[in-house]
């Protein structure tokens, strides 16, 4: 079964983000209430698996693999069979 | 004993490397990422560049490099392994040093020379400098900003593990990239592991601005000489 799968990748609670602080910036100067801006990265990828179960496990196995403990945080946003995408 | 320069898709630092230590007097070869072996060379240099284009994050997918698991059973096994920028990136990346490295406070890519301060001349990368030195290297990065938390920042001072500090100098200078307690480069508890994001090798002939960064290069010469 194909699968696909969102991986949102943030960084850390606390440390600076200065491209979330020149977005605010932006945005404030075009007279936005905004408060706070910080900036991630969405992965997209279609996964093949046997199960959903699996397709999660797999999912979160590369999420762990590519986002850096040190300063980041991810999570899997969704994943769903590939048909229900398209 | 020789040096491997490691090559990865994207480095292009590799060349300046290899001359700069050949300057110095040591025997340097450079090696493609996906060699599966090390056996022979008595140090690692990971030279600066964009690794994979710094897809992702800068260092971040070059881990996955066959050579990596070489540079890791080198530097666990005591021998003297240099990242230099994107080469630092890479070690921070596969856990071989602590913290990681940020986006440039102010979003710049910056290209300058800076002073940094020797904070330890008891390593196999120091120890032709004074306690003190100030040097004047080049940078060239847009993700420099070292950062770890605070238990590790603690960790850093407690054991000496921050090599290079940016200090100002006659008025120039300073932290030109928002790095945690102004630190350029550390290395790992056991001394081995050195990461930096200045450029030692663009500094070793009058003709480049500076020789600030000759003495790196030549303590590494000196610590090879000793181990042979």
């Amino acid at each position: 079964m194909k699968f696909h799968a969102t991986i949102l990748i943030e960084l850390k609670e606390g440390i600076l983000d200065p491209q979330g602080r020149a977005v605010e910036g932006v945005l404030k100067g075009l007279g936005y209430a905004v408060e706070q801006v910080r900036v991630g990265r969405v992965l997209e990828m279609e996964l093949e698996a046997e199960s959903e179960a699996q397709a999660k496990e797999t999912a979160l196995a590369i999420a762990g693999a590519l986002a850096n403990p040190v300063m980041e945080v991810y999570t899997l946003e969704a994943l769903k069979p590939l048909q229900e995408v398209l | 004993m020789k040096v491997a320069v490691i090559v990865f898709p994207g480095s292009n630092c590799d060349r300046d490397t290899q001359w700069a230590l050949e300057h110095s007097g040591c025997k340097a070869e450079l090696v493609w990422h996906t060699e599966g072996n090390l056996q022979g060379y008595g140090a690692v240099l990971v030279p600066g560049g964009f690794s994979y284009g710094d897809y992702l994050r800068a260092g971040a997918l070059a881990k996955f490099s066959p050579i990596m698991a070489e540079v890791k059973r080198l530097a666990n096994q005591g021998y003297p392994v240099v990242g230099i920028c994107n080469g630092f990136q890479i070690l921070t990346e596969a856990g071989l040093l602590p913290g990681a490295l940020l986006a440039n406070t102010n979003l710049h890519y910056t290209c300058k020379d800076v002073f940094l301060r020797v904070e330890r001349t008891d390593l196999p990368f120091t120890s032709a400098y004074q306690p003190g030195q100030i040097l004047q290297l080049p940078i060239a990065h847009g993700e420099g900003r070292y950062y770890a938390d605070e238990a590790t920042l603690h960790q850093l001072e407690e054991g000496r593990q921050v090599v290079f500090r940016y200090v100002e100098h006659q008025g120039h200078g300073g932290n030109p990239n928002g790095s945690l307690a102004d630190i350029a480069g550390i290395v790992n508890q056991r001394g081995n592991v050195l990461g930096m994001m200045p450029h030692p090798e663009r500094a070793v002939e009058d003709a480049l601005g500076s020789v600030d960064g000759r003495g790196l290069f030549e303590s590494l010469k000196r610590a090879l000489e000793i181990v042979a």
